[in-house]
């Protein structure tokens, strides 16, 4: 169901030919597949990383960086910097499970900041607070050019479909429930065998790797990496766009990504206190709805979503 | 990297005395605001994010005090006095809502807050930088140290926040209040069990962490432009501090904020833009090999 | 050897208290053991130092012909020790049928299956079966949280046997219950244990059941194990007496 009304969304935007409307559906795959993948870590592993954009600002930056050399088409360069992103996350993810609760968190943000702080610094390579300049190349491939707008929409939302899938399938897997064990008793998944550590560092892994996924779809969206992607603010964006959505709901990061962009837009173009505003929203949300709002939909919608919500839990 | 600047600047006893004492003063500042945070979150559980705007809001309240009375000292109670009646009300009406609530709620409160403030802050004073001056108290000529020279502002400034750290932490050892303090960071359940007002021990260790950056922002006001992202990076700074000394451990912020502070100042000259990744890397460092900080869990 | 487990000069210290001080014990295979002591006996910590979720300080632990000591928590697990705890230790927002059929994907390894869908059909009729043996049908779509005490006692015992094991350790599985609902579990713990095969070892408060149900009993006293063997020898057994409900009354007025 949902699936055919995200094709039904692309169909319309294609039909209706509004760049503006095409340019939402574009950030909200990019964000919302990256919402996603940090709510596989914090609602499915109960893992709370302060840090994600790490990966966002990574993929972005690699894959920006290999298709300036010139010399790789775009699927070598996207495999590329996907391993590389989960590399990286084994390495800093070994690390930093081995601490608990909002540790956790700090670590994550510490090297994120890192990250942060080596592209600023590295000046020659990415730029420094410039971003990568001068663009990056869309050699058209396996007949494909994503050059043509419309071909990179397409691309962009079977690509934004497939992770979806890809992630549903996983949440709904025995590894998905493992996941869930582990949050919920760690104490007792050891007990019945299971690994806990290695269930956090797999969901730190993949869920690190579909966030530079969302890197690598962004870079080419702007043409360009900004050291902004691997800043704590967009760590701190990706939180709430989950708490806005919801976490317990599949779909709830997606949902909020998507309320967080058109807060942004609508926020932004009235008035010139966004802040202001968007902190007065998020009050609400926060202590008035006192959960996201696809959860708070779901609650009160009778039995079929409380099947439903425990079924996701 | 600028090794030869920085090795320039270690060979020469006048630069070094000015980077120690812009490294104090720095950290004297850091101390100020990270004792707070970390006395909040000792006793509250709470890391409160709005402490950086706290500061903020210490260094305007005392920007306007100034330029109507015309005193620094009256400046200075009314960053602190008001910021801290400011924190009280915030912790009653927004935070005490969510105390049973998980992380990522009191983290939103205050996300939300620090949204607010900055616009708040935008509206009543402008969104331009300003400066309070140095006061005429202390606009003497700078003192002769060890070969390099230091403002008079600058020594007032390191012996007022040790003077705050000794009282601080008679405060937590010797006192009633201190031992309430003390038991909330141990057992909070337990405590109003044992019918102690834990609603008023909360909002008075909020109120005093807020009187903390209050004073630290009203402190700053003659050596640093304010403007509203001011509080941003002190908040990400006190919080580096916060973890390195250890979460609710007082003598560990005082620590954590000197080196943190020195670190900052020798890395403008060695490491200009890499500043910022060296106190991460140390950050990480300390949580890998002890994640509760230099000096553990306890209180003081 | 399968299902046997015994334990060597086991030791383990806690500051200066020895909560298990060159604890010697052997459980045959197929036996029904009780494990009583007053509180602080050091009951629940020798499961823990079995278990392998403490280390020892020194000692061996031999779970059919292996020295399990140093091994992770995880790999005793799949040597085939399980166990329930004291207070029911469960997932509370799975059901139970969810729990006992995650249980059942540990036990078989699938745990970490990505491309399949929760449950897989087998597990699930597996984890039914579970829930049969158990007596918890009636609850199966419950969420585990929602359950009554004693039903999450017994869901605790069922995660625990979803996981096939060959010794299975019940710390107090009457514990927090009437006396009536006491003799139904023990009655249901007994039916386990009589219709598996297994080495079964739990430690109970209530000296009656004991008594009536175990086939032999350990005296564990302040790390050491005071007396050994059937329930006749050790209630006649001065020591036991002397020590066990010397204490009880002395420091717990029953």
């Amino acid at each position: 169901m949902a699936l055919s009304g995200c094709l039904v969304v692309i169909a319309l935007a294609l039909t209706l030919d509004n760049p503006q409307f095409a340019d939402f559906v574009l950030r909200l795959s990019i964000f919302g597949l990256y919402a996603l993948s940090l709510n596989l870590l914090v609602g499915y592993a109960g893992l709370v990383s302060f840090g994600h954009a790490m990966f966002f600002g990574f993929g972005a930056y690699a894959f920006g960086l290999l298709m300036q050399t010139g010399l790789v088409s775009i699927p070598l360069a996207f495999v590329v910097s996907i391993a590389g992103a989960a590399v990286l996350a084994v390495s800093v993810g070994a690390l930093c499970i081995r601490l608990k609760d909002i540790y956790f968190g700090i670590l994550t943000l510490a090297f994120q900041m890192l990250l942060h702080a080596v592209i600023l610094s590295w000046v020659s390579l990415t730029g420094g607070d410039q971003g990568l300049q001068g663009g990056i190349p869309r050699p058209p491939f396996l007949g494909v050019d994503l050059g043509n707008p419309k071909q990179f929409f397409v691309l962009a939302c079977v690509f934004f479909f497939g992770l979806v899938l890809l992630v549903r399938q996983m949440v709904e897997s025995p590894f998905g429930y493992s996941l869930r064990m582990v949050r919920d008793n760690p104490e007792r998944a050891l007990a019945l065998g299971l690994s806990v550590q290695r269930y956090k560092l797999a969901a730190f892994v993949i869920s690190g790797t579909i966030a530079a996924n969302a890197g690598v779809l962004m870079s080419l969206y702007v043409s360009g990496a900004y050291p902004n992607f691997a800043y704590w603010t967009l760590s701190g964006d990706g939180i709430l766009m989950i708490m806005l959505g919801g976490m317990t709901v599949f779909l709830g990061p997606i949902a909020g990504a998507g309320i967080f962009l058109m807060l942004n837009g609508i926020i932004t173009r009235t008035t010139e206190y966004s802040g202001l505003v968007m902190g007065i929203v998020l009050l609400c949300v926060v202590l008035g709805l006192r959960r996201g709002v696809l959860d708070f939909v779901f609650e009160r919608c009778g039995p079929w979503a409380v099947r439903r919500l425990s079924r996701e839990g | 990297m600028n090794l030869p600047a920085l090795l320039d600047c270690v060979s020469s006893s006048s630069c070094v005395v000015t980077q120690v004492s812009t490294g104090l003063i720095i950290g004297m500042l850091l101390f100020l605001v990270a004792s707070g945070l970390t006395l909040i979150f000792g006793v509250l559980g709470v890391i409160n994010f709005t402490h950086g705007s706290f500061y903020m809001l210490g260094a305007y309240f005392s920007l306007t005090a100034y330029r109507v009375t015309g005193s620094y000292f009256d400046a200075v109670i009314a960053g602190a006095l008001g910021v801290a009646v400011f924190g009280v009300v915030f912790e009653r009406l927004f935070i005490s809502p969510v105390y049973n609530s998980n992380v990522l709620m009191q983290l939103l409160v205050c996300y939300a807050f620090i949204l607010i403030l900055d616009d708040v802050v935008k509206i009543v004073w402008g969104t331009d930088f300003q400066t309070m001056g140095m006061p005429a108290t202390f606009a003497l000529p700078p003192i002769h140290l060890f070969g390099g020279f230091v403002p008079p502002f600058y020594v007032f400034l390191t012996g007022l926040t040790v003077a705050a750290a000794f009282s601080l932490s008679v405060l937590v050892n010797k006192t009633r209040f201190g031992k309430l303090v003390r038991a909330a960071a141990v057992n909070r359940q337990m405590l109003s069990c044992l019918g102690v007002n834990t609603s008023l021990l909360y909002a008075a260790v909020f109120g005093l962490g807020s009187l903390l950056a209050g004073a630290a922002g009203a402190l700053a006001a003659p050596v640093r432009s304010m403007s509203p992202e001011m509080g941003f990076s002190i908040l990400i700074e006190s919080f580096i501090v916060t973890v390195i000394g250890g979460m609710g451990s007082i003598i560990g912020a005082f620590f954590a904020a000197v080196l943190v502070g020195i670190i900052r100042a020798f890395g403008s000259i060695g490491y200009p833009l890499f500043t910022d990744g060296l106190m991460f890397a140390f950050m990480a460092l300390v949580l890998l090999v002890k994640p509760t900080g230099l000096f553990g869990r306890k209180l003081a | 050897m399968q299902g046997r487990l015994t334990i060597k000069r086991l030791t383990k210290r806690f500051g200066g208290v020895a909560a298990a001080d060159n604890v010697n014990l052997d459980f045959a295979p197929g036996s029904l053991t009780a494990i009583i002591g007053p509180n602080g006996a050091g009951k629940t910590t020798l499961f823990n130092l079995i278990a392998g979720r403490l280390k020892p300080d020194a000692g061996e632990v031999w779970l059919s012909g292996e020295n399990v000591v140093g091994l992770p928590e995880v790999e005793i697990v799949r040597r085939g020790l399980s166990r329930a705890f004291q207070i029911a230790s469960l997932f509370p927002q799975f059901t139970v049928e969810q729990a006992l059929a995650a249980a059942v994907h540990a036990r078989w390894r699938q745990s970490h299956s990505i491309l399949r869908r929760f449950p897989l059909p087998s597990a699930r009729a597996r984890a039914r079966e579970v829930l049969e043996l158990v007596g918890l049908e009636a609850v199966a779509g419950q969420a585990s949280q929602q359950l009554s005490h004693g039903d999450q006692k017994l869901l605790d015992i069922a995660l625990a046997l979803a996981l096939e094991p060959r010794v299975l350790l019940l710390d107090e599985p009457t514990a927090g219950m009437g006396r009536e609902a006491r003799w139904q579990m023990i009655e249901k713990v007994h039916n386990l244990w009589s219709q598996q095969s297994l080495t079964l070892i739990f430690i109970e408060h209530d000296i009656d059941i004991v008594f009536q149900i175990a086939q032999s009993v350990r005296v564990l006293h302040y790390g050491k194990v005071l007396a050994e063997g059937s329930p006749r020898e050790v209630r006649g057994n001065p020591a036991v007496i002397e020590a066990y409900l010397g204490a009880t009354s002395a420091s717990v007025p029953v």
